[in-house]
Parts: C-alpha cells; structure tokens; sequence
C-alpha cells in the first residue's frame, strides 16, 4: 500500500474502516507532514493537536471517519474564530460550530487545519493575505489561485487529501485550476453554510470540496451536502460550447488543452457538442461583481472605513471604501442581469447537458505580478478569471473544475457547468475525462519534497 | 469623460460626501478599480433588460419559474 498520508480521500476512509490504517497514526502523521511540508507553501494557517485529537476520539463511524481534512479561514470552528484572511473584516466573528464543520464531525472527519485564503475573499489568486500568501505546490513563485488558496495548496501539496473551501466568484474552481485539483462549486444553498458571516446575506456563495480527483468531490461533497452525490453516468452528453471571449481570448496552450479535453469527454461520453449563445455573459460578470460586492456593504459604515485596522493590506483597504461608490442603480440593474441569465441558462440547459469552457484562461501567474497575457493583451488575473468564473455564482447553477492539462509546469483546467441540481452530473462527466485521459492529470503531481522543489 | 480622469474627481468627490478619508494608496487602488469597472457600469445602465423584471427572491438553487 502507498502511504496511507498519499492515498487519495476515499481510499484513506476505507483503509481506515477495514483496520487497515489507524487513524490516530494517520492523525499524527498529517500533522507531521505539515509541519515538515508546509513552512514552504503556507496552505496551513492554523493547527491545533489537541482539539483535532479530541475530534478523532469523538468521532462518529461515518463515511469520512479518521480522515484529517482543512478547512478554510472562512468558517468559525468550537475552538477559533474565521479570520477570513483578513486582520479585519467588517463581520462579528466568535468560535462556534458552522455548518461545515458540523458536516465534517458528523462524517467523522478530523479537522487538521485551516487554510489561508485570499484577503476577504477578494481575489482570485491568492497572493494577498494577513497570513502572507499560499504558495502553489507546482511553482512555488506563482500564485495558488483565491480565494480558497490555502485549501487548494493543502491538497496539491498532500498534506491533506481533501479540504473545504468556498465559492463565491469562482474561489474554489480558480484554485482547483490553479493547482491541479478538482474542485466542485455546488448548486447555491446546497452545501452546508450555517455559521458563515454572510449565511442568509450572501447570494453567491457556497462551500464545496476541493481534492485531487472527481471520486474524492464526491465523497466529501456528499459529507457537504448533507446527502449522498449518487454516482451515475454522462452517456450521451451534451455539451455546449460558446464562441465568446472565455473560449476564445485564451492562451493558447489553455485553449488547445481545453478543446482536445472537450473532445476527449465527447467520445468518451458517445455524446455530442453543440454552440450554444450566451449573449448576456460579459454584462452577467459585471452583475456578479456588483451583487457580491454590494452584499458585503451591510456592516460598512463611514467611522469603520476611517478606522481599518492598518494590517489590512492597501488593496483591501482601497477596495473597501470603492465599494461605497457602486451606484445603486447598477445594482438594480445586476438583479435584472440575474433574472436574464437565469432565464438564458434555463432554455440552454434543455438543449445541452453541460456548458464546457476553460476555468480560467491562462496558468497561474506569478506571485509578485499577478498578470496574465492573452490574446486581447496584459490583464490582471482577477479581470481576466472573474469572466469565466462569475456566471455560475450569479445564477446558481453548479460548476466544476476538472485538471486537463499542463503548460510551463503548471496546471490547466476545464471548466463544466450543469443544470442546477445536477452536480452529480458534473462528478459523472468529470470521472469519465478522468478515465479517458488514464487518470493522468489527476495524478499528476508537484515537486513535494524539499529535494524535489530544489530540482524542479 | 474618460474614466481615467473622472476618476480624479469622482473619488475625491464621493468620499467627502461620505465623509470617508483615504491614503495616497488606497485612492490609487480606487482610482485603479474605477478605470476597471466604471466604463462597464455605464455600459450596463444603458443596457436594454427586454423587459425583464428582477426575480423577487429568487430561489437560487432552482431554475427560474417558466415565464
């Protein structure tokens, strides 16, 4: 058997039921592994031994029983309070019980950390953060991806083999991407949220699983949920295409990886693939901006903005009072946006099965100048990301991020989209790329060891 | 007006009114994401929504009601 630390998720769960791998080692040896692994990369913000101990002797005989996972510093958990990568962050926070934590105790999880993240959540590749920035496994100057850095490098980097993050412009499919994972936004209100500062604010976000593969989103999606992902099968898949700037204005290696993989999954499938219109796209992205953004404003009040806490970074600052700014009437606007690409999604979705465009369109870049070339020009990763990643938050359909390839050592992935409620579908049409690409992107890995980033 | 230079009076101007103050930096950071957004933000309050009202509500983990 591999070490039991590299097996994947499920396989840690079933060796750990048969007797196979006892947890307690398996607990001891995850926190070993971070404390050797992660000075590195940063993905581990928090570790705290005796209370994860103390989960694992508490731990029910679930699905997910003794498996060490992180969760991101977006959650409260009984011992700490979210920080949100942030050394202010305009919410009351306190220690408690949220929803996916109960969700992770309930399975039998084992909480082993909490991940970095991207500074309030506000960007898509993770180089900002009160804690300094998660660094991604496969290059250790580029960025991670964000919001959900930490978690996402916690996996790349196998510290752990599956953690929790969260989505609420694409913070779990950027990194996913980013970092080689899979990574699974489920349909808006379905996976569990209770304790999240913006729980019953927010419109846009949800938690979801980020792993190495389909069959572990599974299981910890499922864990999530709440209910099981059932796995089933995408014969016959219909996937759309678009002829827009997320197909088009690409790197080149991205979109050549993303239209062979596209390729792969419809022979793979017996399915078909049809062009599909989505004229509303680039004004449904500024609508996701605003919504998400304007969300927030709720505890934003002149005397708090005229004392941020001087440890929250310039850009945050910056950002914060602009949003003050937003005019209302382009909100309202964004709502009519939302109710359009509702109704738009609603009819494509009884054309086609799934929407298929790269996650992002261009590897990740570096840390110290997050900037991505593209044929219309420079862009800064966020402008260039939010474009492929928004449509799914704004109309709350499920969305996945599937590795499919490789470009300057790095990781590209595609991105599905399903009919709401179908997440299972994604995991579906996600596991037959897998088996159509022999599995090789998703057990791809990084430079892990010392040795091996000095040699990379 | 280009944004770029509404920008130098745009921000001044709506952060006395809401009587918030600003560094040097966090007005480049505004000004940087005023460029960004506000040529789009025009282009959306002009855009035609064909009629379409705001789902009240909306149930986000549905589709929408058939119209």
């Amino acid at each position: 058997m591999s070490e039991p630390l590299d097996l994947p998720l499920r396989d840690q769960a079933a060796a750990i039921a048969a007797g196979e791998v006892d947890a307690a080692e398996l607990l001891e040896a995850t926190l070993a592994r971070i404390e050797a692994r992660n000075p590195a990369i940063n993905a581990v913000v928090a570790t705290f031994p005796e209370s994860s101990r103390e989960m694992l002797a508490a731990a029910p005989v679930g699905p997910l029983h003794g498996v060490p996972v992180v969760i991101k510093d977006e959650w409260p958990l009984p011992w700490r309070a979210q920080r949100f990568g942030a050394a202010e962050m305009l919410a009351e926070t306190a220690p408690g019980e949220s929803g996916p934590y109960r969700a992770l105790r309930d399975a039998g999880a084992v909480v082993v950390g909490v991940g970095n993240m991207h500074e309030l959540g506000a960007g898509s590749t993770g180089n900002v953060s009160v804690y300094g920035p998660a660094r991604n496994p496969w290059n250790l100057e580029r960025c991670p991806g964000g919001s959900s850095s930490g978690p996402a490098a916690a996996v790349a980097g196998r510290l752990v083999a599956g953690a929790v993050g969260a989505d609420g412009v694409g913070s779990i499919r950027y990194p996913a991407t980013y970092c080689g994972l899979t990574g699974l936004k489920p349909t808006f209100g379905r996976a569990a949220m209770e304790g999240h500062h913006m729980a019953g604010i927010s419109t846009t976000i949800v938690s979801g699983p980020l792993c190495a593969d389909a069959g572990d989103c599974r299981l910890l999606g499922s864990a999530l949920c709440g209910e099981e992902l059932r796995a089933g099968n995408a014969n016959g898949l219909r996937i759309g295409v678009v002829a827009n700037e997320v197909s088009e204005d690409v790197a080149p290696a991205v979109r050549e990886a993303c239209e062979a993989a596209i390729e792969e999954l419809r022979q793979a499938t017996g399915g078909e693939t049809r062009e599909v219109e989505l004229p509303e796209l680039a004004a449904a992205t500024l609508a996701t901006v605003l919504i998400a953004n304007s969300e927030s404003l709720g505890n934003v009040t002149p005397e708090r903005l005229n004392n941020l806490d001087p440890e929250l970074s310039p850009l945050g600052r910056g950002l914060l009072k602009y949003r003050l700014m937003l005019p209302a009437a382009a909100i309202a606007k964004a709502h009519q946006l939302r109710a359009m690409a509702r109704q738009r999604l609603a009819e494509v979705f009884e054309q086609v099965d799934v929407i298929a465009w790269p996650t992002v369109p261009a590897v990740a870049p570096p840390l110290a100048a997050p900037l991505v070339e593209l044929p219309s020009g420079t862009l800064t990763a966020d402008a260039a990301n939010v474009r492929s990643g928004a449509l799914a938050n704004l109309t709350g359909i499920p969305a996945i991020s599937i590795p499919v390839g490789s470009s300057e050592g790095l990781p590209i992935g595609l991105q599905l989209q399903a009919a709401w409620g179908r997440d299972e579908l994604l995991l579906d049409a996600a596991e037959a790329l897998e088996q159509a690409n022999g599995r090789r992107w998703v057990e791809a890995a990084p430079p892990l060891t010392p040795a091996e980033q000095a040699g990379a | 007006m280009e944004a770029s230079h509404s920008a130098d009076e745009f921000i001044p101007a709506a952060l006395a009114a809401f009587g918030v103050k600003a560094d040097e930096i966090e007005l480049a950071v505004m000004g940087a994401a005023h460029e960004l957004l506000w040529p789009p933000i025009l282009e959306l309050l002009g855009f035609d929504a064909g009629g379409v009202v705001s789902e009240p509500a909306p149930d986000l983990s549905q589709a929408p009601p058939r119209r």
